[in-house]
């Protein structure tokens, strides 16, 4: 898939700007601050999943009302038209071919993408937030209609997140039979996300450990889910393809560990347990030893497996979806050394469309861009 | 900004649900330039509607009478109570032409964000209508078999069924939900004709 002209209006530092985008890859320049990660954010709005850094009204250019961004994109063969408005306040707005979709989201089915900034290179060191962002995009980006099954999670833990304060100011010591009902939502919904989330991460580990080891030589990297009432040998014999994924037995663990936890839940007013708390552990291993890498690991090795992560999320949704989702990378460079700059050039060859911002000059000619953009206050030039 | 009575009336105008500021003074302005005639007529429908309309003793749902359509109206089966949050979804279900039982409306879906508890909803009520059914006219023949629930296919919607499924088990009744199919997340209201027929006709059964 790719984005072929896209056209930005009060977008960012964008007044009304068009630019002709190359199939493979195309390396965008200029100094910092310039509109350079505006560009890569405007693409990452088209997959539905709003901006990778920051909410809608920082997209809107100062002064103004709204934010549009159209485009010409080719999906399998296919050439459709996109038409975004962004609204503070208001949310976006979505149009395929001029016709409305029901929500922002239904745009997956149409872009994909895969972003890495420098935030994305502590994806390993970072908060589990992170992880489980990261991991729930990914869920979206595999089968969008997935979507639904986080929006309700959250809605339920809101609902029930209520219900437990009220129950803590009225009565904490009662039987709230109440809280029953919201249990079992809790339960439906968390172990949906979960079975989600578990068979992304069992699809998309054997891609990182493969990324991985091409970048550091014999070491392997693993990942699991962490949770705190899922058993671990569960979580392992799932991830390694060993036992199915089976929801109503993922309902059965989340429920045994509401039950135990139900007093001190009403006493604190809040939920204490479910997938909004779980996590993925990334560990490495060299010479026989496993680590974790969030804690052992070098600032190096966190970058590589974090790389890998994305450049693993990149393989399975090409498998999946039989067409290559839009890779992003902004400013990464920069951050890495030159036997980890000459492995991601050599990655980012022949993966389909590709934008690479840089603010240094980089060596052009190990990375062959097909088409070399020059942003300079909001607008860009074609300079190659 | 107006000043005086123009103010006023975009005031409450704005108040009204879905009508923000601008719409507000649109709608009024729109009246003021109006025939008199125009205004006092919709002054009037307004204040009669709210003056005569009240809840039916019986389902809740909106009526003229003391008793709504559906619950007096002699040709509807007695033995069905389709549960409804509000009273539009009864409009919903009534397009389907696959329904003829009776209505419960509860008022609401439980919301804890928003104060909304499972006693604020008319559940004792449909509760005290199964049990005094077969009584009413001593022959046990309109006793009520079975219970729909049909509230939304969204979070609250589904906390409500189970508090129903919960309170209503006890009964002897049947306790059906209305088939999945619906839009995920959405309103019974907006579901089209076609959807929620199928969803109707393939109820699953949930206890009693
Ligand atoms: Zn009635």
């Amino acid at each position: 898939m790719r984005v072929n002209e896209l056209v930005l209006e009060d977008f960012r530092n964008y007044a009304d700007e068009q630019v002709r985008l190359a199939p493979g890859l195309n390396l965008v320049i200029g100094r910092n601050a310039q509109g350079k990660t505006n560009l890569l954010e405007a693409i990452h709005c088209l997959s539905g999943l709003g901006s990778p850094r920051a909410d809608n009204a920082a997209l809107v250019r100062h002064g103004r009302g709204a934010a549009l961004v159209h485009a010409d994109v080719t999906r399998v063969h296919r050439s459709l038209h996109i038409d975004l408005e962004i609204k503070p306040g208001r949310g976006t707005r979505a149009l395929v071919n001029k016709t409305a979709v029901p929500r922002t989201s239904a745009l997956t089915d149409v872009i994909v993408t895969v972003f890495f900034g420098p935030d994305e290179l502590s994806l390993v060191k970072g908060s589990p937030d992170g992880r489980r962002r990261f991991l729930d995009e990914l869920v979206v980006k595999l089968r969008p209609a997935r979507d639904a099954l986080r929006r309700d999670l959250e809605r339920v833990l809101r609902q029930r997140n209520a219900l437990l304060k009220s129950l803590r100011a009225a009565d904490p010591s009662g039987v709230h039979a109440e809280l029953e009902v919201w249990d079992r939502s809790l339960c439906r919904s968390g172990a949906a996300v979960a079975a989600a989330r578990l068979e992304a991460l069992r699809d998309l580990s054997p891609h990182a450990s493969k990324r991985y080891e091409e970048v550091a030589g014999g070491g392997s990297l693993t990942l699991s889910y962490v949770s705190s009432w899922l058993p671990e040998e569960l979580a392992g014999s799932i991830s390694d393809g060993t036992a199915e994924i089976d929801a109503s037995s993922l309902e059965e663990h989340l429920a045994a560990r509401i039950e135990r936890l139900r007093r001190a839940e009403v006493e604190r007013g809040a939920t204490l347990v479910g997938p909004q708390r779980d996590d993925v552990s990334v560990r490495l291993s060299s010479q026989g030893t496993m680590l974790d890498a969030r804690a052992f690991a070098s600032q190096g090795d966190q970058r590589t497996s974090a790389l890998a992560l994305k450049l693993a999320e990149h393989d399975l949704l090409s498998e999946s979806l039989q067409d290559e989702p839009i890779l992003l990378l902004d400013d990464v460079f920069s951050e890495l050394d030159p036997m980890r700059r000459a492995w991601l050039a050599d990655a980012v060859r022949d993966v389909g469309q590709t934008i690479l911002t840089s603010a240094e000059p980089l060596a052009l000619e190990t990375l062959r861009a097909e088409k070399i953009l020059e942003v300079r206050e909001g607008r860009i030039d074609v300079s190659g | 900004m107006f000043a005086g009575p123009i103010q006023d009336l975009i005031d409450e105008l704005s108040r009204l649900p879905g009508i923000g500021p601008k719409s507000a003074q649109r709608v009024a302005i729109h009246l003021l330039k109006s025939p008199p005639v125009e205004a006092h007529r919709l002054a009037r429908t307004i204040a009669e509607a709210k003056d005569k309309v009240i809840l039916c003793r019986v389902c809740f749902n909106f009526s003229d009478a003391e008793v709504c359509n559906y619950c007096s109206d002699p040709r509807r089966d007695r033995s069905l109570i389709c549960v409804v949050q509000e009273a539009p979804d009864i409009v919903a279900i009534e397009r389907t032409r696959e329904y003829r039982g009776l209505y419960h409306v509860l008022q609401g879906a439980v919301h804890p964000l928003e104060g909304v508890r499972v006693e604020d909803l008319r559940i004792s009520e449909l509760i005290d209508r199964i049990d005094g059914s077969p009584a009413l006219d001593g022959s046990g023949a309109g006793a009520v078999t079975e219970v729909i629930i049909a509230t939304n296919p969204n979070v609250e919607g589904e906390a409500t069924a189970m508090e129903l499924v919960r309170l209503v088990a006890p009964l002897p009744v049947r306790v059906t939900r209305l088939a999945s199919g619906l839009p995920i997340g959405g309103d019974l209201e907006f579901a089209d004709e076609v959807t929620l027929g199928r969803a109707l006709e393939g109820r699953r059964h949930l206890g009693g």
